[in-house]
């Protein structure tokens, strides 16, 4: 298995100016995609965890000038009973960037939502709106985690997709 | 001052860090996030997981008990082994654990009081080894429906008005939290909650380290503020059951309660199944339908859109 190589507490967030590695990454979502399905693949259940582990270490950690705004503003996923925050925006060279706060206690979702960042980091956000709903079921982890934990996973697809959407929209 | 009625149930870190090698006892962790158990357990501790193991892939019930006993032999427990539950959030899905041991019998199951927080705060130290145990065999026994309440049970407890306990966040309990867009798995078609159903939701069972309470707090709480008789039947729910096995743990085995169930259908059964009693509110007989009807009728907008 290919352990993915990054520091514990993941990348340090970039304003703008220096981007991180994958948004200079000219492969579109469903590429990156679809690399990132290859990965877990082959794994074994406790392989597949391991490198969802591996995501997770690398989600940079919450901006301080967002920690403010958990409190004011709508970002909670409430389907999901461990404390998610997520904040799809658009930077101003206009690509898509997905920023989030996910609870230590939960690195299964942490890893995803890293996933789901590493995919849509610097793509257009009307790219970034068309996320599939198939990830879980094509990396084999609906099987590793079951029906109920997948559910609120799910929910946080939705919830991004909606909001590069939203995005997509009020830049058109 | 008092204790737990059964107070050698719960185990200390301490005593677990003394026996991780300990053939006759195995350190079981259970967790919400599976991922935990990946990034560290306790040295030796084998993993079942409540959903992927101890749940039916097809039909909704606990695996038969053949395969129980499958899943206790590949895990190295034999039928005298001392089993140490553990795991995440204050030990809810360790509680569950327990539970199904005890559905199928089996006789010394532990909780290492305040589970991976405890453990962590402790110092004590963390392994990402992969653990395997020899195999064992294993003969569990029917399930034991003295600690398991079906629907029907449920209904005829709730029309003969006995203890009955739902341990679901307040907003739950009375109804509020329903609007779940894009989560068509895992809730229920209506809000509210059984009627008689008593709130005690299930943090004030535990402490902050995520240990249980003093006995002394718990029976506070339980016989002296709530009325309980530990002596009369009671069922306990949640919204999937796992809340509720922590609460049923601490009521059989912490202040004694002779005959309490765990109500695993709880919510996700109750909220769907046709013709439920369920009123709304803050109190144990809600609105009455009647009522509600009428409020609903002049409200606007519609609660749920």
């Amino acid at each position: 298995m290919r352990r993915r190589l990054v520091s514990e507490g993941g990348r340090p967030w970039t304003a703008d100016a220096a981007m991180p590695e994958e948004s200079r990454d000219s492969a579109g979502v469903r590429v990156r995609l679809d690399r990132m399905v290859e990965e877990f693949a082959d794994l074994d259940a406790r392989e597949k965890l391991e490198l969802l582990v591996d995501f997770a270490n690398g989600l940079p950690a919450l901006p301080a000038e967002y920690e403010a705004r958990k409190a004011v503003e709508d970002r909670r996923v409430h389907e999901c009973q461990t404390p998610v925050f997520l904040w799809p925006e658009m930077i101003p060279a206009g690509g898509a960037r997905l920023v989030a706060d996910v609870a230590p206690e939960a690195p299964t979702v942490k890893g995803f939502v890293a996933v789901l960042a590493e995919a849509v980091a610097g793509r257009p956000v009307g790219e970034a709106a068309t996320l599939p709903d198939d990830i879980l079921e094509r990396m084999g982890l609906v099987e590793v985690l079951g029906m109920m934990r997948t559910g609120g996973l799910r929910s946080i697809v939705a919830r991004v997709r909606r909001g590069f959407a939203e995005l997509a929209r009020s830049q058109a | 001052m008092p204790e737990y009625a059964q107070p050698d149930i719960l185990v200390s870190t301490e005593w677990v860090a003394e026996h991780l090698t300990d053939p006759r006892v195995r350190i079981v962790e259970s967790d919400e996030d599976r991922a935990l158990y990946v990034q560290g357990h306790v040295p030796g501790a084998v993993e079942i997981d409540w959903q992927t193991d101890l749940q039916d892939p097809l039909q909704r019930d606990y695996i038969d008990r053949a395969a129980f006993e499958r899943l206790c032999a590949e895990r190295g427990i034999a039928k005298d082994t001392t089993v140490v539950f553990y795991g995440d959030k204050s030990n809810w899905w360790a509680c569950y654990a327990f539970w199904v041991f005890k559905l199928y019998g089996h006789a010394d199951c532990r909780i290492m009081n305040g589970g991976r927080k405890r453990w962590g705060l402790d110092g004590r130290p963390w392994s990402t080894e992969r653990v395997t145990h020899p195999r064992t065999t294993y003969a569990a026994t029917e399930q034991d429906g003295s600690i398991r309440a079906l629907r029907d049970e449920v209904l005829r407890h709730q029309k003969a008005g006995r203890q009955l306990l739902d341990v679901r966040s307040p907003e739950e309990y009375r109804g509020e939290r329903m609007h779940m867009p894009d989560y068509p798995n895992e809730g229920a078609v209506r809000g509210g909650h059984v009627p008689g159903a008593v709130n005690v939701p299930w943090p004030m069972n535990c402490n902050d380290d995520g240990t249980f309470r003093s006995a002394k707090e718990l029976e506070k709480l339980y016989i002296r503020e709530l009325k309980m008789k530990r002596r009369s039947p009671t069922i306990a729910y949640c919204r999937i059951g796992e809340r509720s096995s922590l609460t049923w743990f601490v009521l059989r085995y912490l202040l004694g309660f002779g005959n309490v169930k765990n109500y695993d259908g709880s919510w996700l059964e109750w909220g769907n199944a046709v013709r439920m009693p369920i009123v709304r509110g803050p109190e144990p007989h809600g609105t009455s339908a009647a009522t509600r009807a009428a409020s609903d009728a002049c409200a606007t907008p519609p609660v749920h859109a």
